[in-house]
């Protein structure tokens, strides 16, 4: 072993206070960066699990001008000859009026997003039948299911209740059915139809007076990755049609713009928490400089280089930097595991979609051991600037 | 016998402008090869300063110091820095070995700075035998004695068998046994390796017999010890 890495090594480790003090620095900077990760991409990713589990799929296929004409089995037959493809089904949506009477008392909401679904195949495609927390999910021509905030402001509606749907229909007709409610829906964090009415999408295209048009088609596929490949594809086979089809990037995009410069920001955050860490680094450093000055004068004396001074502490900021790195990533993945593992959430809000992003693990790491190295230039520097004859005066 | 210390004319002084302090005064001598030196004097008369100039840990304000007839003066830091590790060889009053080191590291360290790894382990062993601590090597130089200490240190200064061992007060801070011990050893060690010793001490005469003494006194430098019979060299 190199002598300068012996004694950088030794001089370390005989100073546990200080090591011990300076690879915390690395590791909760790591840290930092890990939990911020795990949380607020946590979050993020969760947000695009619901918004594809519950209403875009991987692709989401609109008409460019109105509503799909073509038949929407058709359509989902189409998708579902794919391999990739999982599932497929319609989708058709509005907003009406619901009222209900209630322990004597009319309650009536308004503006209230309602979706078509076509029970069987959106069981395959969705997994918004899975929210419903008392009931059944829709199985019927005039079964209704209510999203839980809906139930609740129509002064608690139950399984089972009876309701009125008002909605107005292309010509501008008012168009009343009555419903009975067989389920209600909650999802976590409210990312479902928790503010929505779901009926049969029949029921809605006749209400609607739109025989035979969809909304959108859902298209969930059994690899993601391909979502692009397979929407490609699709719009070439219909080159007449005048089809959106679009990736839950795409079609997510306007609601997913501000977390992505929200995560943004607290990454920088965690960077400059990182960087704070380095600070931490220099001080510790420069007092083991400080309390070093009779070895480096000795070593002067007997003929180590300033070189050779600098090089015993950068070793010091480099194994700084690697047991703080691996100490803080260590911490990290364990933060992750145990998030990912507990399917971690926050006041019972939509669990966390934790994943390992194995690239920005890496590269945690290595900034944090760059850092530790840059933070222990300026103490090594001073080190060398240490007369030989005054270092020795302290002897 | 070859001339291995030349030095010319040199003023060392401290300070700037009217707070200036005349550490050496135009001091000269020469040392030859295998000589065993004392230089004296009371405290704050210069010797230490005239250590750190020979052993070049600090450059004087006027004059030359010649090395195995090398001069000295107008070295880059890192000649300097590989002149002291290949030509000098130091022993400092405290030790000052490196703590974090054991025994063995300490007295390899110069041969590893030098970067000539070959035969270091068998020549420092040997060295070690030579000054009685062999039985000591692996032990963290902290936790060993003050004698044992000094022992270790002299063993360090002659790992790369230097033109010049240098001694500051290498006894001054042992009980008289231990001192009377390391007394010795720098001599025999003179004798056996035949290379020059300057030790510097305010203690004359715990060194007995010597080759020669060099007083220092107000900056001046003066052959002899005896009072009445200073005589100034020029």
């Amino acid at each position: 072993m190199d002598y300068r890495l012996r004694l950088a090594k030794r001089m370390l480790f005989n100073k546990r206070g200080s090591l011990i003090g300076a690879v915390l620095a690395v590791t909760i900077g790591i840290l930092v960066i890990h939990v911020n990760f795990v949380i607020f991409q946590g979050l993020f990713d969760a947000i695009v699990r619901d918004i594809s589990n519950y209403n875009n799929g991987d692709i989401l296929v609109t008409d460019e001008e109105d509503y799909i004409e073509k038949s929407d089995l058709s359509i989902v037959k189409w998708f579902e000859r794919i391999p990739f493809v999982k599932a497929a089904t319609p989708r058709l949506s509005s907003s009406g009026s619901i009222n209900m009477t209630a322990f004597g008392k009319l309650n009536e909401q308004t503006r209230i997003p309602i979706v078509g679904v076509d029970p069987l195949l959106d069981m395959k495609a969705s997994t918004v039948y899975t929210t419903i927390s008392d009931g059944e999910y829709v199985f019927s021509r005039n079964s209704i299911v209510l999203g839980s905030s809906v139930a609740r402001d129509l002064g608690g509606a139950k399984v089972g209740d009876s309701l009125k749907l008002k909605i107005v229909d292309r010509y501008g007709q008012d168009e009343i059915r009555r419903f009975v409610v067989t389920g209600i829906a909650s999802a976590p964090g409210g990312q479902g139809f928790d503010y929505s009415a779901v009926v049969h999408i029949d029921t809605l295209r006749d209400m609607m007076k739109r025989k035979g048009e969809t909304g959108s088609i859902l298209v969930k596929l059994n690899d993601p990755s391909k979502a692009s490949e397979i929407k490609d594809f699709f719009l070439a086979s219909f080159p007449n049609d005048k089809f959106v089809a679009e990736t839950i990037e795409e079609s997510a995009e306007q609601q997913l713009a501000g977390f992505r410069s929200g995560i943004a920001m607290i990454s920088m955050i965690g960077y400059f928490g990182m960087g704070s860490s380095a600070f931490a680094i220099v001080t510790i450093q420069m007092m083991l400089v400080n309390g070093k000055t009779r070895e480096i004068g000795v070593m002067r004396s007997i003929g180590a280089k300033r070189k050779d001074i600098l090089i015993i502490f950068i070793f010091q900021g480099m194994i700084i930097g690697a047991i703080g790195a691996g100490v803080g990533t260590a911490a990290g993945l364990g933060y992750t595991f145990y998030a990912k593992e507990t399917k971690m959430s926050f006041n019972n809000s939509l669990p966390l979609e934790v994943s390992y992003n194995w690239e920005k693990i890496i590269q945690t790491a290595l900034t944090s051991f760059g850092l530790a190295i840059i933070a222990s230039l300026y103490p090594s520097y001073r080190a060398t600037k240490l007369l030989p004859v005054e270092a020795m005066r302290n002897v | 016998m070859s001339k291995v210390l030349e030095i010319n004319d040199v003023t060392k002084i401290y300070g700037e402008r009217e707070n200036t302090v005349t550490a050496l005064n135009n001091v000269s001598f020469s040392i030859e090869k295998g000589e065993f030196v004392l230089v004296v004097g009371s405290s704050g008369s210069g010797k230490s300063t005239l250590l750190n100039m020979i052993g070049l840990l600090d450059r004087p304000t006027t004059g030359k110091i010649r090395i195995d007839g090398i001069d000295t003066t107008n070295l880059s830091d890192n000649k300097i820095s590989s002149f002291r590790n290949k030509k000098l060889g130091f022993i400092f009053q405290f030790s000052n070995l490196i703590t974090d080191l054991t025994v063995f590291e300490n007295v390899l360290l110069p041969r590893q700075i030098a970067g000539t790894d070959y035969s270091a382990e068998k020549d420092a062993m040997e060295l070690l035998k030579a000054v009685g601590i062999e039985d000591q090597i692996n032990k963290r130089a902290n936790k060993i004695s003050g004698g044992q200490a000094q022992r270790v240190a002299i063993a360090r200064g002659l790992i790369n068998k230097p033109s010049i061992v240098l001694a500051d007060e290498p006894t001054g801070n042992l009980d008289s046994v231990s001192a009377e011990i390391i007394v010795q050893l720098l001599k025999s060690m003179c004798k056996k390796l035949g290379q020059t010793f300057i030790i510097v001490t305010h203690d004359r005469h715990q060194f007995g017999e010597v080759d020669r003494v060099i007083t220092i006194k107000d900056g001046r430098a003066f052959e002899g010890d005896h009072p009445s019979k200073l005589e100034v060299l020029v």
